[in-house]
C-alpha cells in the first residue's frame, strides 16, 4: 500500500464522509418522523389514511432503494418534477426508512396490551398522559432493537447514492479507481471510513439496547 | 403513451429481457439463501459452544456483516479478490459469495438464539427417555429450530432480491441495467422513456418481493 | 454490567483490528503484484491467444449503454461500432464471443483482473492508461467535445460560471482533462452513460463534456442541444486494449487490423453503425483504417 497516495486521498474521503453523514442523518431524522406518524395512524386506525399508509409501507419495504432513487431522480423529471441529487437522496432514504421505522414502532405499540391504556385512563390520566407516561416509554423500549438495526441499515444504504452522482464514499472510491487505478488504497480507505461511521453507531446502539432491555420487565 | 416511454417496453423482446433480468436477481438470491441456511446451521451450532476462540471469531464475523455495506463487500470481493488472492471471480459469483457471507451471519445468529431458547428440560427429558444426543438433535432440537427459521429465511430472500439491484454496479446485467440499456437504445425516439422504464423496474421488484414477504408474514402469524 | 460493556468494546476493537489486518495483508500482496505485474499476471491475469482458442470463447468488454458505439438493441443483441469490430475479431479467431457489459471507470480494472480478454469500449489511448494496459493499433480518432443547451451555448470553457456544473462520466478522459486543466470548474460526476445523459436532459449541469463523438451524437439525436466546443485538448485515438503483457493476443489484433485495411473494414463499420447518427461528413475524420492515423 502506498502511504503517500493514502495521505493524498484522505481529504477527498473526509469530504465524502461529510456528505454521507449529512444525507444519512437527515434522511434518518425524517424517516423517524414519517415512521412514528405512520405507526400512529395505523395504531389508531385513522379511516382511509391507514390504507394509504399500508400501501406506502408495502411499496417501499418491497423495492430496493437504488430503484426508488432512479425513479425519483431520473424518472420524475420526465413528468415535470425536478429534484436535485442531494434532496433526492434525503427523500429516498426518508421514504425507505419511514416504511421500516413504521414497522418497528408498530410492533412496539402492538406489544402493549389495551388493558394498560384502560387502566391508565381509569386511574384518572387523560389520553395524552397515558400515551406519554405509560404507552410510549414501553413501546420505545420494545422497538429499540429494531430501531437501532434500522439506523445501521439506513446508514449502510447510503452507499447506493453514488448511482445518482452524489460524491459519497463509494463514489469517491470508484472514481479514484477509475481515474488513477489505485484500487488497493481506495478500497482500504473505503473500508476504514465506513468503520469510522458505523462502529460508533453500532457500539452506542448495543449499549442502548442493553439499557432498555433492563428497563423492560415481565418477559 | 409514447411521451412517458411506455411504448419502448413492448418493443422487440424488451419485456422478456426485463423478466430475464429479474430472473438473474432471483437466481442469485435463491442460491445465496440456500447456501446461507446450510452454513448458518453449522456456524450457529458452533456458536453455542463455549470455546472462547470460536466466540471471538464469530463475534468479529457478525460485527463485520452488521456494519459493512453490502456494496463495499461486493467491491472488495469483485475487485479485491484478484489483486489479493490472484483468482478471478466473475460478477455473479462475487454476488453469491457476498450474499452468502451476509446471509450465513444472519442465519447463524438466529440458529444460535433458537438453539439457546430451547429449554434445558427438553434435553433432559430426551435423555431420560433414552434418546442419544444425535437423536435428540434430529427429532427434538432441529425441527423446532427450523420452524423458527423458515419465516426469517423467506424474509431474507426478499431482502436479497432487493439487494441484487446493487450488482448492476459491478457489471451484472439484471433488471435495472436492462432498464438503462433500453432507455439508451431508444433515446432518439422516446426521450422520456426513463419514467416508464424505471417505473416498470420498480413494479417488477415489488411484484417479486411482495408476495414472498406476505407469505413470510402469514407463516409467522400462523406459527406464533 | 460495566464488565459486559468492556467486553463488548474489546470485541469491537478486535473487529477493527482484524479488518485493518486484512486490508494490510491485501495490500502487501497487491504491492508485490504491482512491482512484477508481468510475471504475476501470467498465472491468472490473462489468457494467451492459444488459451482463448482452446476455450472457444473470447470475453470482450464493451459498453451496453453507449449508442451508437456499444449498446443493446430491442432484441437483446449487442450492437454498435465497437461491437461490429468485436464480432469480426471473434469470427476471424474462430471463437464465440461473450460480451461483458462494462462502465468507463472499470475498464482498466476488468483487464487487470482478467475479467475480460479485450476491452473494446471506446477506450481512448492515454499515457497514464498505457502504463496500466497494452493498447492495440487505433481504429478511431477522438477529441473532447462539450455539448450544451441551445439557449445557453458554451463555446468557451471560460463562460462557465462559479456555480455552474459540468457533467462528466467517471473514469473518462474528459474528467481527467478538466480536473487537470480547469480545476475551478465544478464537475458533476456520473458512473454510467445512461445516468449522465438522463441527468443532462433533466436539466442538471450547463454542459456535458465527453468524447466529441459522443456529444455530437447526442446533439444530433436530441433536439435543443448544440455542440459549442467540437474539439478540446489534443486529438487522441481510440483503440482496443488487452491486459499488460498479453503479447500474443495484442500482436494478433494488430495483424488483424492491418489486414482488414484491404477491405476497408472500418469504413464499412462506420457506414453500418454510425452513418445514421453522424452522416457522411465525419467519416474521414473519425475512421482510422489499418491502424494508420492520417497526419
Amino acid at each position: 500500500m502506498d502511504f503517500v497516495v493514502l495521505k493524498e486521498y484522505l481529504p477527498l474521503f473526509a469530504k465524502a464522509m461529510i456528505l454521507t453523514l449529512k444525507i444519512g442523518w437527515m434522511g434518518i431524522a425524517f424517516a423517524i418522523l414519517i415512521g412514528l406518524f405512520s405507526a400512529m395512524i395505523k395504531h389508531l386506525g385513522v379511516p382511509f389514511l391507514r390504507y394509504v399508509v399500508s400501501v406506502y409501507i408495502e411499496l417501499f419495504r418491497n423495492t430496493p432503494l437504488l430503484v426508488q432513487l432512479f425513479f425519483l431522480y431520473f424518472g420524475l423529471p420526465k413528468i415535470g418534477i425536478d429534484i436535485d441529487a442531494e434532496f433526492c437522496g434525503v427523500l429516498g432514504l426518508a421514504l425507505l426508512g419511514g416504511a421500516y421505522m413504521a414497522e418497528a414502532f408498530r410492533s412496539g405499540f402492538e406489544a402493549i396490551e389495551p388493558i394498560q391504556m384502560e387502566s391508565a385512563l381509569s386511574l384518572g390520566m387523560n389520553h395524552f398522559q397515558a400515551m406519554g407516561h405509560v404507552i410510549l416509554p414501553q413501546a420505545v423500549s420494545i422497538s429499540t432493537p429494531a430501531f437501532v438495526a434500522n439506523i445501521i441499515f439506513l446508514l449502510k444504504e447510503t452507499s447506493v447514492f453514488s448511482a445518482i452522482s452524489l460524491m459519497d464514499l463509494m463514489f469517491t472510491a470508484k472514481d479514484l479507481i477509475g481515474s488513477y487505478y489505485k484500487t488497493t488504497e481506495s478500497l482500504a480507505l473505503l473500508v476504514i471510513f465506513y468503520l469510522v461511521i458505523l462502529l460508533p453507531v453500532s457500539i452506542v446502539g448495543s449499549i442502548v439496547e442493553r439499557r432498555v432491555r433492563y428497563a423492560s420487565f415481565g418477559d | 403513451m409514447q411521451v412517458l416511454g411506455i411504448d419502448v417496453l413492448f418493443k422487440g423482446i424488451n419485456m422478456q429481457r426485463f423478466l430475464e433480468g429479474l430472473w438473474v436477481s432471483m437466481r442469485i438470491s435463491l442460491i445465496s439463501v440456500l447456501i446461507s441456511i446450510f452454513l448458518g446451521l453449522l456456524v450457529g451450532a458452533l456458536m453455542t459452544r463455549r470455546n472462547p476462540v470460536i466466540k471471538i471469531f464469530t463475534r468479529i464475523y457478525l460485527e463485520i456483516v452488521r456494519i459493512m455495506p453490502q456494496m463495499v463487500l461486493l467491491f472488495l470481493v469483485f475487485f479485491g479478490s484478484t489483486r489479493v488472492l490472484g483468482i478471478n471471480i466473475d460478477a455473479e459469483i462475487s454476488a453469491i459469495i457476498v450474499f452468502s457471507f451476509w446471509g450465513t451471519a444472519e442465519m447463524a445468529d438466529l440458529v444460535r438464539s433458537a438453539l439457546i431458547s430451547i429449554p434445558k428440560h427438553q434435553y433432559e427429558s430426551a435423555a431420560a427417555l433414552g434418546l442419544t444426543e444425535r437423536d435428540t438433535y434430529v427429532h427434538i432440537v432441529i425441527p423446532q429450530t427450523i420452524r423458527r427459521l423458515i419465516p426469517t429465511s423467506i424474509n431474507l430472500i426478499t431482502r436479497m432480491i432487493k439487494t441484487t439491484s446493487l450488482v448492476m454496479l459491478i457489471g451484472v446485467v439484471e433488471v435495472l441495467k436492462v432498464g438503462q440499456q433500453i432507455i439508451e437504445a431508444n433515446r432518439d425516439t422516446s426521450p422520456n422513456a426513463a419514467f416508464g422504464v424505471y417505473l416498470t423496474v420498480f413494479i417488477l421488484y415489488f411484484m417479486a418481493c411482495w408476495p414472498i414477504s406476505m407469505f413470510a408474514k402469514y407463516l409467522e402469524r400462523k406459527w406464533n | 454490567m460495566m464488565n459486559k460493556v468492556v467486553k463488548k468494546l474489546t470485541a469491537f476493537g478486535l473487529v477493527a483490528v482484524a479488518a485493518l489486518g486484512l486490508m494490510a495483508c491485501g495490500s502487501a500482496n497487491a504491492a508485490s503484484g504491482d512491482s512484477e505485474s508481468g510475471s504475476s499476471a501470467s498465472n491468472n491475469g490473462y489468457r494467451t491467444l492459444d488459451e482463448i482458442k482452446e476455450d472457444g470463447t473470447i470475453n470482450i468488454g464493451v459498453f451496453s449503454d453507449k449508442a451508437p458505439f456499444g449498446y443493446v438493441d430491442e432484441n437483446g443483441e449487442y450492437t454498435g461500432y465497437d461491437v461490429y469490430f468485436a464480432n469480426r475479431l471473434a469470427e476471424d479467431l474462430g471463437v464465440d464471443v461473450n460480451f461483458v457489459s462494462t462502465e468507463a471507470a472499470s475498464r482498466v480494472e476488468y483487464l487487470q483482473t482478467g475479467k475480460v480478454d479485450i476491452i473494446l469500449a471506446n477506450f481512448t489511448v492515454t499515457d497514464e492508461r498505457a502504463e496500466q494496459v497494452d493498447f492495440a493499433l487505433p481504429y478511431m480518432n477522438v477529441a473532447l467535445g462539450v455539448v450544451s443547451h441551445e439557449d445557453n451555448v458554451i463555446t468557451d470553457l471560460d463562460q462557465i460560471g462559479e456555480d455552474d456544473q459540468v457533467i462528466v462520466i467517471s473514469g473518462t478522459t474528459a474528467e481527467t482533462y478538466l480536473t487537470e486543466n480547469y480545476p475551478e470548474i465544478q464537475l458533476q460526476k456520473f458512473d454510467t452513460y445512461a445516468a449522465a445523459k438522463s441527468a443532462f436532459e433533466n436539466g442538471t449541469g450547463v454542459a456535458w463534456a465527453n468524447d466529441n463523438t459522443e456529444v455530437i451524437a447526442f446533439a444530433n439525436e436530441n433536439e435543443g442541444y448544440t455542440v459549442g466546443i467540437e474539439s478540446l485538448g489534443d486529438t487522441d485515438t481510440i483503440a482496443a486494449a488487452v491486459t499488460k503483457g498479453n503479447d500474443t493476443l495484442l500482436q494478433w489484433i494488430n495483424e488483424e487490423i492491418e489486414s482488414l485495411a484491404s477491405e476497408n473494414f472500418f469504413h464499412k463499420d462506420y457506414e453500418e453503425t454510425l452513418l445514421d447518427t453522424y452522416g457522411a461528413d465525419y467519416e474521414e475524420t473519425l475512421v482510422v483504417e489499418g491502424g494508420k492515423v492520417a497526419e
